[in-house]
């Protein structure tokens, strides 16, 4: 039973100087209409600045209206000023743990521009950086997921983990992450036998900590009751709303860009896609951790399996070392627009360059990155749902607002 | 005429104070020093030393300090960290607690334009009210503020007096993240109280009696969590969810409400409000061991006399406090309407079944 009772309601005035993405009229006609306008952020106890505007009854959640931009960093414009090398470092700059899918999406762009035959052994090495990244990613945003529902265990446990993803990207590329170590043609530097044996180790030693991670966070009753049947995006509307990557795979949804649209060494190693029906926030949080052991699993072949040879095209130089600016410096691309896709570890990333073939920086610089492309589906899933929802559908997402400002 | 007065003072406090042979050569050299005698007979007077001294307030500062610094320290280890440590190395930062409070001491107390000024000042002192007079009833032995056969129901009923200081405090901060703390410790407050007293009345029909004397006395052979377990299961959780410890940490929920009613609060007001939820837990823990863990049952030793009671419930309580510390680190929160229904349905009817247990064994026993 509703009991109505007519209480004539203002819209406060702080909310005219808060600068609100929306009508006047909207604002004045959810005060009308019994609901309040909640604003979650800017300031957000989370894993970015963004602020949401959440229109609830009780507390029910009616609508969600997104105001991201707080971390926009202008990387397509800065992208124009820039020689095409030196605009390796600023793209991997979105999301610095995902840095190597970032650098590997635009690189190929430039490849398959001036058409340049990646070796093998090079090809393997931009793998393993790939889902070492993607590792390092998917544990991050457990960890944020975790601290949104108040499990501290969960926060610190993968952030423990990530320290051995940081360890081998160091001992493989020098840096622990933002390494900028895939180029046109190939990569910075060969990774000798040794250091590839560690990283073989480490998976394994990756996987004994996860399974205590598994034992404390993943099975915890308290973490299933927040996360099932929450946010639930049904296939339909996870493929209308245009959702990616593994939150479109936890709607059932069989789409991967490494296996539509092969790239670098995927063809070779044999691996599953992993899918989930449900499409709640438990199966979003499982696809991705069922995603980190299939990423092991391909380190582990891509190690196995590493072949001899060249690690930067001969198109390029014979040899990187000591003639990197001369190599690059002058890099200028054929006119026309080139555009590539890659499974970023958020889901489908899209860089496009268009080049007017005589100057030797981008006329223009596209990212599309999965953070914007699911911020949609993210924002249908919270409707009817509680307001204390917001947080486990926020960190079940991974939404990462500096990734999706670019 | 002072000096009569003395005299008596000391003869009231004498007849009346704590034996305790190994420290009795020491209390009878100072006994005989003018003036510092009736501090000792003050301090070795049974009603003061419950109630001040232990298991009463100093216990109370001391076992403060402990267990903020366990609490991090264990929560630390379990999460692959060190936890505490800087703050005195030799002893592994086990005076953290105590520098965090000098912190708060020395901090500018702010009180917010839109704070109800003088309630938002007082209610945190106020809250220490119907903290301290249930000290005043638990009884250690021989060692008791003010004996009453009714101790265990003034106990609980006193315990139910925190909540309202707590939505008084939220409703004087006039935030917004206050307003939703508050009315979340309010569902709490009506989620968790009528399990927890239908518990306790359970193992008051079980020892018949609501007298400490009588239900410590009656767990001489078999402690009660063994004689009604379902009780003390009940007991356990509504403990957790009152204290508002981890799978119910609701009201204060810092990633949703940002500390809940204590948002506004800094400085020396801070330090007050925070440890509000830890001395309610100690005081349901003592609670806890009376009804459940045989209260100051143990191993007598003779050299201690009186103070074996007073030592053995503290010893207990520390060990059942430390041993809640580990949820913390294991569970996420649950959300309030999950709570509740689990409240309103489980937990009262495993209550219900603990009160038939309880009127069943009391009959046999």
């Amino acid at each position: 039973m509703e009991i109505k009772i007519d209480v004539p309601v203002e819209p406060p005035k702080e909310l005219e100087t808060l600068f609100l993405p929306i009508p006047k009229d909207y604002v004045e006609d959810v005060y009308k209409k019994d609901d309040f306008l909640i604003l979650v952020g800017p300031q957000h106890p989370g894993s970015g600045h963004m602020r949401l505007i959440v229109r609830v009854k009780g507390d029910i959640i009616q609508e969600v209206i997104p105001d991201p931009g707080y971390v926009h960093r202008s990387m397509e414009k800065l992208a124009e000023n820039r020689l095409y090398i030196q605009n390796i470092p600023l793209v991997e700059r979105p999301a610095i743990m995902d840095s190597a899918n970032f650098n590997l999406g635009y690189v190929r762009a430039i490849e398959t521009a001036l058409d340049i035959e990646v070796p093998e052994r090079a090809k393997f090495i931009r793998t393993i950086l790939a889902e070492l990244c993607r590792i390092g990613t998917h544990l991050y945003d457990a960890a944020i997921l975790a601290v949104f529902l108040g499990h501290t265990t969960g926060f610190m446990y993968p952030f423990g983990i990530r320290e051995l993803i940081c360890e081998a990207l160091a001992r493989m590329t020098g840096a622990r992450f933002t390494s900028s170590f895939i180029i046109p043609g190939g990569v910075r530097r060969d990774v000798d036998e040794r250091t590839l044996r560690w990283v073989y180790d480490a998976t394994f030693a990756i996987e004994r900590r996860l399974k205590s991670f598994e034992r404390i966070f993943i099975k915890n009753p308290t973490v299933i009751a927040r996360l099932r049947e929450v946010g639930v995006l049904s296939k339909d509307e996870a493929i209308l709303y245009g959702v990616v990557g593994p939150f479109l795979r936890a709607s059932g949804v069989e789409y991967d860009t490494r296996i539509v649209e092969p790239y670098e060494a995927y063809e070779e190693v044999t691996w599953d896609i992993v899918t989930a029906d449900e499409g709640d926030g438990y199966a979003r949080f499982l696809v991705r951790v069922n995603e980190v052991s299939q990423s092991l699993g391909i380190i582990r072949q891509c190690i196995t399996s590493m072949p001899e040879g060249r690690y930067v095209s001969e198109q390029i130089c014979d040899d990187v070392k000591g003639n990197f600016f001369d190599a690059y410096g002058n890099l200028v691309l054929p006119a026309g627009e080139y555009t590539t896709l890659t499974e970023a570890a958020r889901g489908t990333l899209l860089f496009t360059i268009v080049s007017d073939g005589e100057s030797n920086v981008p006329y223009r610089v596209r990212i599309v990155t999965p953070g914007w492309l699911y911020l949609r589906g993210f924002m249908e899933s919270l409707k009817g749902e509680r307001l204390a929802d917001l947080q486990a559908i926020y960190g079940s997402f991974g939404y990462f607002p500096p990734e999706a400002d670019r | 005429m002072i000096n009569e007065i003395i005299a008596t003072l000391i003869e009231i406090f004498s007849s009346n104070s704590m034996q305790i042979p190994l420290i009795q050569p020491l209390v009878d050299y100072l006994m005989e020093i003018p003036l510092l005698n009736i501090l000792v007979a003050l301090i070795l007077w049974r009603p003061f030393f419950a109630v001040v001294i232990m298991p009463g307030l100093i216990v109370l500062m001391l076992y403060l300090l402990y267990i903020v610094w366990f609490e991090r320290k264990l929560t630390a280890r379990i999460q692959w960290r060190v936890g505490p440590l800087e703050v005195a190395r030799p002893i592994r930062g086990a005076i953290q607690a105590l520098a965090d409070g000098l912190r708060y001491f020395f901090q500018e107390a702010i009180v917010h334009r839109d704070a109800h000024r003088p309630y938002f000042v007082q209610l945190p002192i106020l809250a220490f009210i119907p903290i301290l007079l249930p000290i005043a009833f638990i009884p250690a032995g021989n060692a008791v503020g003010i004996k009453t056969p009714y101790a265990i129901q003034l106990i609980v009923a006193f315990l139910a007096l925190i909540p309202i200081t707590i939505i008084a405090i939220g409703w004087a901060s006039n935030n917004r993240f206050a307003f939703v703390g508050s009315v979340r410790e309010a569902l709490m407050y009506v989620a968790y109280e009528i399990p927890f007293i239908i518990a306790v009345i359970s193992m008051i029909y079980l020892y018949g009696s609501g007298d400490p004397y009588v239900a410590v006395e009656k767990q001489s052979l078999l402690p009660g969590a063994i004689l009604n377990p379902i009780a003390f299961l009940v007991f356990l959780i509504t403990m957790l969810m009152a204290t508002s410890r981890l799978p119910f940490e609701i009201p204060e929920a810092d990633q949703e409400i940002a500390f809940g009613p204590f948002v506004e609060y800094s400085g020396m007001l801070f330090g007050l409000v925070m440890v509000l939820a830890y001395e309610k837990l100690y005081i349901m823990a003592l609670l806890f061991v009376i009804l459940f863990l045989g209260g100051w049952n143990g191993i007598y030793c003779d050299l201690l006399g009186d103070l074996n009671a007073p030592l053995w419930l503290f010893i207990k309580t520390i060990v059942v406090i430390s041993i809640l510390a580990i949820v913390r680190s294991m569970y996420a929160r649950y959300r309030i309407d999950q709570t509740l229904r689990y409240s309103f349905s489980w937990l009262i009817a495993f209550s219900i079944v603990a009160l038939v247990v309880g009127v069943v064994a009391g009959w046999i026993v």
